[in-house]
């Protein structure tokens, strides 16, 4: 009998035993039934109460069979569809799938020509999205940074303004509270040609972030409720820092972040039954000498294996976290902490891996890390594929017609599987001494550099109907017109 | 003289509380001035431990000890010392900003400050330019530091800035802003007097605007 014999063809591995992940689901489930969360959002609490949960004041405490309710209704499997109707570019959230992007907000960027760290600005956003369309293993895409030279209120309005013509990789999108969300959305079904076609085919997912420990803020509610409202697939993560706003220990860090992800799982699900939901969040460590929150720790990347596995025995799709690195520059130190985060986070198959791209401890955006962790996302993915097991693959057969002394470059069989089964870096330099000495004796970090300018200077996104275009027009000018109404 | 004030030095730097509050008891049984016990004993040993901290031998909790070691010692001499008339290096006002509910780098500041020797009024988070307003007449500090972690509320620090300015009350502090977002161009742009890129740094900066007040 060999039914299902590839299932288990792929690399994974497990870190938790299903005792231990029901003990920590227990855990959660008692963190939100006897101690609560704070809530600053009046409309969110009169939602909580409505569907079971006890409000005293501020304080939500959810009794476990809500929290269990809002698990079976939430997917575990669903597709976020590219803009342009191209399946090479949709995602499919689903069990053994890791998708790979950038991230959120730092202030600053990596100029792409004077490789000086500078404030982020609005063209970082079409760059970003640009390369970012054009790399292989960036699913989705994020802008690395908030844009400073527009006003503070509207950076995040201008910055999926700026990203949505220049990929049709789906977008996760970010801002800071609901009327930029609205910008957003207006953008997103404008291209969609309509809101219910949009809810059939959903293009962009959004981000929100309580705070830990325990708080659920009123812009991080605002966001989720309008996502809920308008099926926008939402993110709900908290960023706790082990051993400063979270227990120090990675198992109750998990259950801390779970709790405070899942009080905006039951909010959304009760609002709207069935809305794709991932859970959160970025686990890390609060060093305890530099006082930093540490992108480029070992803790980050196991911490995140964790929850990724609680999130997955919960039935939920996880926001994972990788390709990061606490170093200033594109170096070495970048290129360690990336790539293992990186091969970790696909190892677990995390839903949506983000952060690819972030230096600095979070602080500054770099396409040049993106671009070099597209190789290392690459190399990641080969390993993951696993090795087939099947009466071709074994090729018994192809051994016995080669025979002692042959050699296999004239097979069929090697001439069916050499571009599958080999992956080919474009990045890594693998030329003999001599030819990479003619070929200029380049570092690694030279290519990351050439390759980006080379997209920039070549690669061309799908286009947005003249429509689109009009109604981003609109929505900026819109956008304008209500900051200089509420100064 | 290996003496009441060189082991009170030593419990500081091993954060050893009980010990501090037993040796600053044993010091003024002994009639020695409450002044000299800070000056020579509880400060030198706080010193040591920014020294070791910097140099990256002692962690952020080992210092944190120290620091609940060094403000122990304080509790019992600072009615002492205010009896005598003898001025502390300060009074600190912290809060988070307008608008953000982040505050671990506030209360990490908060913490070694007082471990400085500095009195901390920590008046919270999401707070508006009249409550920073209200702290400066009720408390009359040296320094006001503000925290913010977003980009969105950082900009509540050049309004509160200018909230203070307005009640006339500029002059009377020394303000100092930090947070994830902030640098030291943001703060010279909306007039702060200063910038701490963490918390020790912070704490520098409290040190040398109170002995330059």
């Amino acid at each position: 009998m060999r039914a299902n014999y590839r299932v288990h063809s792929g690399t994974r591995f497990q870190l938790l035993s299903n005792d231990q992940l029901q003990e920590m689901l227990d855990g959660v489930l008692h963190v939100l039934e006897y101690t609560g969360l704070e809530v600053y959002h009046e409309e969110a609490r009169a939602i909580l109460k409505e569907a079971g949960a006890w409000v005293d004041g501020l304080l939500v405490r959810i009794p476990a069979s809500i929290v269990k309710d809002a698990l079976q209704k939430a997917p575990r499997s669903f597709t976020i569809f590219a803009r342009d109707g191209n399946p090479a570019n949709d995602i499919h959230i689903g069990p053994g799938r890791a998708h790979f992007g950038p991230g959120p907000t730092p202030p600053n960027f990596t100029d792409i020509d004077t490789l000086e760290r500078r404030p982020y600005v609005r063209n970082d956003a079409a760059i970003v999205a640009k390369v970012c369309d054009a790399l292989p293993n960036i699913d989705f895409v994020e802008s690395l940074g908030t844009i400073s030279d527009v006003h503070p209120d509207l950076a995040a309005s201008y910055e999926f303004a700026t990203m949505f013509p220049n990929t049709s990789k789906p977008i996760v999108a970010w801002s800071f509270d609901k009327d930029d969300a609205e910008d957003i959305h207006r953008i997103a079904v404008a291209a969609a040609g309509g809101q219910e076609a949009f809810e059939r085919r959903p293009s962009y997912v959004h981000y929100c972030e309580p705070l830990s420990p325990l708080v659920s803020t009123e812009e991080a509610l605002n966001k989720l409720l309008f996502a809920a409202r308008h099926r926008v697939p939402v993110i709900f993560t908290p960023c706790p820092l082990a051993g400063g706003t979270a227990p120090i220990t990675p198992a109750g860090i998990i259950i801390q972040a779970a709790a405070e992800s899942w009080m905006g799982l039951v909010i959304a699900q009760h609002v709207r039954p069935g809305t794709p939901f991932f859970m959160g969040g970025v686990l890390s460590i609060m060093d305890m000498k530099d006082m930093i929150l540490a992108y480029g720790a070992p803790e980050l990347s196991l911490m995140m294996a964790g929850i990724t596995e609680l999130a997955h025995f919960a039935g939920l799709p996880l926001w994972q976290t990788g390709g990061c690195t606490d170093s200033k520059t594109l170096d070495e130190q970048a290129a360690i902490e990336g790539s293992l985060s990186v091969f970790f986070s696909a190892l677990t198959a995390g839903d949506l891996c983000h952060d690819v791209g972030y230096t600095e401890s979070g602080l500054t955006g770099s396409i040049f890390q993106t671009v070099m962790m597209n190789e290392a996302i690459g190399y990641s993915r080969r390993i993951t594929r696993g090795i087939e097991v099947n009466e071709d693959t074994l090729a018994v057969e192809v051994i016995n017609h080669v025979g002692p002394n042959g050699h296999y470059l004239r097979e069929e069989h090697t001439r069916r599987h050499y571009k599958k089964e080999f992956w080919y870096p474009k990045l890594m330099d693998r030329r003999n001494f001599e030819e990479w000495e003619v070929m200029g004796s380049s570092r690694m970090r030279d290519r990351v550099i050439a390759y980006t300018h080379d997209i920039l200077a070549s690669h061309q996104p799908a286009p947005i109907k003249p429509e689109t275009e009009q109604v981003i027009e609109q929505v900026l000018v819109a956008a304008e017109e209500r900051v200089r109404n509420n100064s | 003289m290996s003496s009441v004030l060189e082991r009170l030095s030593t419990a500081v730097i091993a954060g050893d509380a009980e010990n501090s509050v037993k040796l600053v008891h044993r010091a003024l049984d002994k009639g020695m001035d409450p002044k000299d016990i800070l000056d020579n004993g509880l400060v030198p040993g706080m010193d040591e431990v920014g020294i070791r901290f910097r140099r990256g031998d002692m962690f952020v909790p080992e210092v944190l000890m120290s620091a609940d070691t060094m403000s122990a010692g304080l509790d019992i001499l600072r009615p002492l010392l205010a009896a005598a008339g003898t001025q502390l290096i300060g009074t600190v006002v912290l809060g988070t900003v307008k608008g953000d509910l982040h505050d671990i780098g506030k209360n990490l500041v908060g913490m070694m400050a007082e471990g400085a020797g500095f009195e901390v009024i920590d008046i919270g988070f999401n707070v508006p330019p009249e409550r920073f307003i209200d702290a400066i007449k009720e408390h009359q500090p040296n320094i006001i530091g503000m925290s913010a972690m977003l980009t969105t509320t950082m900009r509540a620090m050049g309004h509160t800035i200018r909230a203070i300015e307005e009640a006339g009350l500029r002059d009377k502090v020394k303000i100092i802003v930090g947070g994830a977002p902030v640098d030291a161009e943001f703060a010279t742009r909306i007039t702060a007097d200063g910038y701490g890129s963490n918390a020790p740094s912070a704490v520098e900066l409290c040190k040398s605007l109170a002995s330059a007040s």
